[in-house]
């Protein structure tokens, strides 16, 4: 699956190509806007993450060409500004998501995956992962048939988990991811841990892997390798 | 003091004043000319007696009219003299004084001292209806003088009036820069326009600073993105040693501080901007209910015993202010309540009361909304909370107080 990189802070660009590389996804960077321009015109992506500023145009410019070409792909903004009527007006311009700098790449690979998801499953809404399959309508995972009993917030962080599989997240992104920043608590690692232990704990007495893995007390691994 | 009432005080004494001792003046004088009338009259009367005794060596037969009277009697003078005076009426029924004049005059072998006198009643009548009329007049002048100083002073006060009710609506950063009229008076004009660039420089001023500030975090986004991404993508090395590990922890840490200062000051400077002026009029218990859920887990990890008492209120301001100034105020009362102890919500009357257990004394309610404050020991939170919620309530035209009661931080919104 291609994913376009709009962005001019090439370090950044990068850290996201070197962290959704390993996705499974090849992704290709745009630093301005005419090479961007250039690249939409003729090529398809599966997602494109977009800056809203760029030297020489604005981002929603090329979301308004996306969009008059009838172009299906998803469109994930990443801005600097936060402020809820950007926000409206990227979404409303036809942008799928919307993610404020300074973002974990977890959770930015998390929102990629959500949207290429929605783009590209139409119609099938359940997600598997070796034994585990879940259904993303109804917020509900099986393991090998066996309905599984989780809390929301034990599905958000299951859900989170699979979409940064085999990749270490930090403490401090899941607690943003589970808690949003709005709360201030994120601080608060001590609940993020009764949380990973209790999905952690279901998992393994429904007959799963221990995918689980504590990561020098700095964050958790996803993962099916040993 | 009003600059009128000052003015009218000074003016009325001093014309009081004049008034008075002109009257007074003009009392005498007309007094002095009066009499000086009555006197040649009585002047006039001596003649024509000087004149009969002349004729017929004898004086004449006395005659009492009622505002004159003529009476003689022998004397040992024996020279000719004349003199007046005035006396009291001789035969007490009459109230008036009367004018007389003494004089001698040889009689035949005796000297006679005649005596003339006329009523003043008349004069005195007359002086009093002038100093009456005189009186009257002068009041008159000072109650019209009064009035028209006054319409004419307000009149002319007015331009100064409607620029000061201009500079009170006016608040710094609100964009709201007042018009002032142009008047006929060059003082008032230039004041005005004194004003206006004043007020236009400040502005700017004030505008610039906050660009500023907004910038600066807004540029400050992208280098804490690379930051945070690099260690996003360092943490993903397998080789890291423990050591390595806690380093890259605690640089989380401190962007994350950073990135929550900057998105706090960035908030901060768009609340001033009144980035958030469209408001709303919602039931305000439903939102503090709705609130709750999401903090609930915390408050139980905390063992937190959270109670409520709701009444049905209604509130109007802006809807995304007042969720992050519920979300402040509740993580201001979770964090500074110590383990075990207890956050009390009451909504009542207009009145939004949010108490929670000290674990030390009483906080100092001049600092406590203060930039930077830090009320506990706790370095994690950068003092900007309770600022953000001051502002809040601030553009959205409430009031908070906070006050220390038997234990208790209580913070309480006035709406």
């Amino acid at each position: 699956m291609k994913v376009l990189i709009i962005e001019d802070e090439k370090a950044l660009a990068e850290s996201i190509l070197a962290y959704l590389h390993s996705e499974h996804y090849t992704c290709e960077m745009a630093p301005d806007f005419s090479t961007a321009m250039e690249k939409i015109s003729c090529y398809d992506y599966a997602c494109i993450i977009l800056d809203i500023t760029l030297p020489g145009g604005s981002g929603l410019d090329l979301l308004r060409e996306l969009k008059a070409n009838h172009k299906a792909e998803g469109v994930l903004i990443i801005s600097a500004r936060n402020s809820l009527d950007e926000k409206i007006l990227g979404l409303k311009s036809g942008a799928d998501d919307y993610l404020t700098k300074p973002f974990h790449l977890s959770e930015l690979a998390a929102r990629v995956s959500a949207i290429i998801r929605r783009k590209s499953f139409e119609g099938k809404n359940s997600l598997r992962f070796d034994e585990l399959e879940l259904d993303l309508l109804e917020k509900t995972v099986r393991v090998d048939k066996r309905m599984l009993d989780l809390t929301r917030k034990e599905y958000d962080l299951l859900l989170y988990f699979i979409s940064n599989k085999n990749k270490v997240i930090s403490k401090g992104a899941i607690a943003e991811h589970l808690w949003g920043d709005n709360m201030d608590m994120a601080d608060n690692y001590d609940f993020i841990y009764t949380h990973i232990k209790n999905l952690r704990k279901k998992l393994l007495q429904a007959g799963a892997q221990d995918y689980i893995k504590s990561v020098y007390g700095m964050g958790y691994k996803f993962s099916d390798r040993p | 003091m009003k600059l009128f009432t000052r003015y009218f005080r000074i003016n009325l004494l001093a014309t009081l004043l004049i008034f008075l001792l002109a009257s007074i003046a003009f009392y005498f004088l007309l007094w002095w000319v009066m009499i000086r009338q009555v006197d040649e009259d009585l002047k006039i009367e001596q003649r024509e007696i000087e004149t009969y005794v002349g004729k017929y060596q004898r004086p004449p037969e006395p005659i009492t009219v009622k505002d004159q009277r003529i009476s003689y009697e022998t004397t040992d003078l024996r020279e000719q003299m004349h003199h007046f005076n005035t006396v009291r009426s001789p035969d007490k029924q009459e109230r008036a004084d009367f004018r007389q004049i003494s004089f001698t005059l040889p009689v035949g072998n005796q000297w006679l001292l005649f005596k003339v006198s006329k009523s003043l009643e008349g004069t005195q009548d007359m002086n009093r209806s002038i100093i009456l009329i005189s009186g009257l007049t002068v009041i008159l002048i000072l109650i019209v003088s009064l009035l028209i100083n006054r319409w004419l002073l307000r009149r002319l006060w007015q331009p100064f009036y409607t620029t000061l009710a201009g500079i009170k609506k006016f608040r710094l950063g609100e964009k709201k820069i007042p018009a002032f009229e142009q008047s006929p008076i060059d003082e008032f004009n230039l004041l005005n326009s004194t004003l206006d660039q004043f007020i236009q420089a400040a502005e700017k001023e004030y505008t610039l600073l906050k660009e500023f500030t907004e910038n600066a975090s807004h540029e400050l986004q992208t280098p804490l993105a690379i930051v945070r991404s690099k260690l996003d993508t360092l943490i993903q090395d397998e080789q890291l040693s423990e050591a390595q590990s806690n380093a890259a922890q605690t640089a989380y840490e401190a962007i994350r501080k950073m990135a929550r200062l900057n998105q706090s000051l960035l908030l901060l400077s768009k609340i001033e901007n009144r980035q958030f002026s469209e408001t709303h009029s919602f039931d305000f218990k439903k939102f503090v209910e709705e609130k709750m859920p999401a903090w609930q887990e915390l408050w139980q990890g905390r063992n937190l015993r959270v109670t409520r008492l709701l009444e049905p209120a209604h509130i109007e301001m802006n809807t995304h202010l007042a969720d992050i100034l519920l979300n402040n105020l509740f993580s201001n009362a979770t964090r500074h309540s110590p383990e075990g102890g207890s956050i009390h919500l009451q909504l009542k009357d207009h009145q939004f009361v949010i108490s929670n257990t000290a674990s030390g004394g009483s906080l100092d309610p001049g600092k406590l909304f203060k930039r930077f404050s830090k009320g506990g020991q706790s370095t994690d939170q950068h003092g900007l909370g309770l600022s953000i919620v001051q502002q809040i309530v601030e553009v959205s035209g409430k009031r908070i107080s906070y006050h220390f009661d038997k234990g208790q931080h209580i913070f309480t919104l006035h709406f």
